[in-house]
């Protein structure tokens, strides 16, 4: 009972601060809609097009560019702000079709269409070979239009209507795709990555932060205050641990809900999501002990809680999908609790998995909150001693 | 010695007494721009390994295979054959390579019939991008095929008798598409995470000066210390230059730390040292700025922790700090540039893309500088308040 009331007055201290909440309700909220909005597009070239007066055909060929699968058209007014957009990566490749395309194709003459890659940029060379894929496509037509024009006579205009109309209708070879894995090992693109790996950032985070909490709470001796009633020093413990507990899955919960309901995230099956979020909670309620026991003033739990938190996150796969990055990374990260709680995600949300197929990665973050709680115990208990 | 230098050093040295100060601004930003490296070392060029089962061993798939082990491609495609579908599929699943190209058997002879047989690409739901590449080499190669086909039909279709087919077929062969690409290069150099990130996270944990400063302007006012700086013949103007001081000198002295580190230890790329110079000042002041706005604004210590907290991640959410701005919506790259740390960062990325001096930067620069004169001035304006209530 003692334990619930220690609970309750240090959850109504930190409902009072409205920095606190800010941290825990608004922060992941924006970072998710942030980050969500630009983890996507892995598989999708971003292409600039600059028309520099290339008529109908040039329009045509953007047309066959906006609508080829995984190439997202960008317009550009010059050839300069494209450079721009390429040099800066805002793009992948830029397009420039020339003036008088258009005139040009009429007359039957080859067109050259400016591609700006850099040979020493594979990104980009391979963002060029999509649009040589769309040109050349495009430039059947033409080639089936001059053709007809020198060998049977009309005009080029006719036989370009004529090519065209009669392109859909001519067996051709088509390139077929089929995917050769069932299942995937990366979290989804888009808010799918944003929700779920923010949840175990930003869980652990606030947990390290909020150690400023306990460190005040010593500061002002309350703990002596707390001994000196007949309160034993497991209670307090307890109710440290509940507080923390407590916090981190009010937390978690939020971001699942906003998660679900604003950005349409599904968070797979339900049981072992719940299961998941109550084991991170724990993991986080330790972190946040440990850190509350550790630090000497509440500006170093605000200084290197969020440092460590970070770069956890960052290693655990919180900030970029582990499989971007070397296979030592990845074994490095795993050094981390982030990465095996990605992974137990990135089982839920990808594979369908089950609390059997995440038991693994749950074992392991378990044996991470035991080993946190111990340790902040063990240290509390001196504190309180 | 002036006041101002003084209370700056005074500032100073309870900071580093604190050790919260070094992590902040060494510790923290270069630890993590080595996780950024190390992370992304040797991941930063795009190759990938493609299976290619010819079960055709015809004229048309020698070339197509030709064309997929061109000099050109190679940079980014390495070929390895394999005996069927079935085992490109377990490579794939294997992860010993990322996608796969099927040319069925008969697919020669099928190319000029009437009944051709169509490419099999075979992809990874982890690597989208490798496939989406074969299939356009792919689709590249079956274009000249295709528009050979079209070009014979549709001369059909004007009018040459069907017994001149074996001609127009035999003329067709010669065509080439006549739209062609032509890529052309602009000298800019590949934009790597660790030369966007180490100012991003030098700029990040910068802003947390304004946090640590608003917090100890408060201490020192709730523990009469002001009142007794204005006490002694320091003018309040002189208090609020010595915090301004610590901010500046402190600042300064991180990101110089960060820029030389980062640049020999990890291969950041931070651009002309006197461009990099010019955007840190800039980006300096600013911080220097937002922190009087904010000890300006606030009226308790816990009021200043709280819009420290809002401006310093809403600045770096806004600005990029945490997030590759390059590669996400329009409409976020236009929202960044309503913070000083975002147009500092994209200074920083024209000199690591674009290179060249202080021109480069001059644009960015300004816009800095005007952020800051704006919320300097209101600082100014609301900071006689903040030292005399």
């Amino acid at each position: 009972m003692n334990a619930i009331a220690i609970m309750r007055i240090s959850l109504l201290r930190i409902a009072r601060d409205r920095t606190a909440l800010f941290f825990m309700v608004l922060l992941p909220v924006l970072v998710i809609l942030i980050i969500g909005a630009s983890v996507r597009g892995f598989g999708t070239f971003r292409v600039g097009v600059v028309d520099l007066g290339a008529g109908n055909a040039g329009r045509q060929l953007i047309t066959a560019l906006a609508h080829a699968p995984n190439i997202a058209v960008m317009s550009y007014t010059t050839v300069e702000a494209a450079d721009t957009a390429v040099a800066r990566s805002e793009v992948n490749t830029a397009v420039v079709l020339p003036a008088g395309m258009d005139a040009a194709v009429r007359r039957g003459r080859n067109v050259q269409i400016g591609v700006i890659a850099e040979q020493t940029n594979t990104t980009q060379q391979a963002a060029a070979t999509a649009v040589d894929a769309v040109i050349a496509k495009h430039g059947g037509t033409v080639q089936a239009a001059a053709f007809t024009t020198a060998q049977a006579g009309g005009s080029f205009d006719h036989n370009l209507a004529l090519a065209s109309s009669l392109a859909p209708h001519v067996a051709r070879v088509a390139v077929q795709s089929r995917q050769a894995d069932a299942s995937a090992t990366v979290l989804p693109e888009g808010f799918s990555y944003s929700a779920p790996t923010m949840l175990v950032l930003f869980v652990f985070l606030n947990a390290l932060a909020g150690g400023a909490a306990m460190i005040e709470t010593r500061r002002l001796g309350m703990y002596e205050r707390m001994a000196a009633a007949p309160v034993r020093a497991r209670t307090i413990i307890a109710g440290e641990t509940l507080t923390y507990a407590t916090i981190a899955l009010l937390q978690a919960s939020l971001i699942i809900f906003v998660g679900a309901v604003v950005f349409g995230v599904s968070w797979g099956n339900p049981l072992a999501a719940v299961v998941l979020v109550v084991v991170w909670a724990l993991v986080g309620a330790g972190a946040g002990m440990l850190a509350g026991t550790l630090f000497r003033t509440p500006e170093q739990a605000t200084a290197i809680g969020p440092a460590v938190g970070i770069a956890f996150g960052m290693l655990g796969g919180c900030m970029w999908p582990l499989a971007v990055v070397s296979s030592t990374m990845r074994q490095v990260g795993h050094v981390t609790p982030h990465a095996w709680a990605v992974d137990a995600w990135t089982s839920l949300l990808s594979r369908g998995g089950t609390l059997s197929t995440i038991a693994g990665p749950l074992l392991i973050l378990a044996g991470f909150a035991c080993a946190f709680l111990t340790l902040a115990t063990v240290r509390l208990r001196r504190i309180l001693a | 010695m002036a006041a101002p230098f003084v209370i700056a050093g005074n500032d100073l040295r309870q900071r580093v007494r604190d050790r919260s100060a070094i992590v902040l601004g060494v510790i923290a930003p270069l630890v993590i721009a080595a996780l950024m490296s190390f992370a992304f070392r040797g991941t930063e060029t795009f190759h990938y390994t493609l299976g290619v089962v010819d079960a055709d061993r015809g004229p048309v798939a020698a070339a197509l295979t030709q064309v997929l082990e061109d000099p050109g491609l190679r940079r980014f495609v390495s070929v390895k054959h394999l005996p069927s579908a079935a085992a490109a599929t377990a490579a794939i699943r294997a992860k010993t390579i990322q996608a796969g190209l099927a040319i069925p058997a008969g697919f020669s002879a099928a190319s000029t019939g009437s009944h051709p047989i169509d490419l099999q690409v075979l992809t990874s739901v982890d690597n989208s991008v490798a496939g989406t590449i074969t299939s356009s080499i792919a689709a590249s190669f079956a274009a000249q095929l295709n528009a050979d086909r079209l070009s014979v039909a549709t001369a059909g279709a004007a009018g040459i008798p069907a017994d001149q087919a074996a001609r127009l077929e035999a003329a067709s062969a010669t065509l080439r598409i006549p739209e062609q690409a032509v890529q052309r290069s602009i000298g800019a150099h590949q934009l790597k995470a660790v030369s966007y990130y180490s100012p991003a996270m030098a700029i990040f944990f910068l802003l947390f000066t304004v946090s640590f400063t608003a917090r100890s302007f408060f201490v020192d006012r709730a523990n009469g210390m002001i009142e007794r700086m204005l006490a002694a013949p320091v003018r309040p103007y002189e208090i609020l230059a010595g915090k301004a001081l610590s901010v500046f000198v402190f600042g300064i002295v991180s990101l110089t730390i960060i820029a030389v580190v980062t640049s020999a230890a990890f291969g950041a790329n931070w651009g002309n040292p006197a461009a990099a110079a010019a955007l840190c000042l800039a980006m300096v002041i600013s911080v220097v700025c937002v922190t009087a706005l904010v000890i300006g604004v606030a009226r308790t210590q816990r009021q200043a922790e709280g819009f420290a907290s809002i401006a310093v991640f809403g600045l770096a959410l806004l600005g990029g700090n945490f997030i590759f701005l390059s590669t996400s919506p329009p409409i976020m790259r236009h929202l960044a540039l309503l913070t000083p740390n975002g147009w500092a960062l994209r200074g920083f990325t024209d000199l690591a893309t674009k290179g060249g001096g202080l021109g480069t930067v001059m644009v960015p620069v300004g816009a800095i500088l005007v952020c800051s004169l704006v919320v300097g001035a209101t600082a100014v304006l609301l900071a006689r308040r903040a030292l005399t209530t």
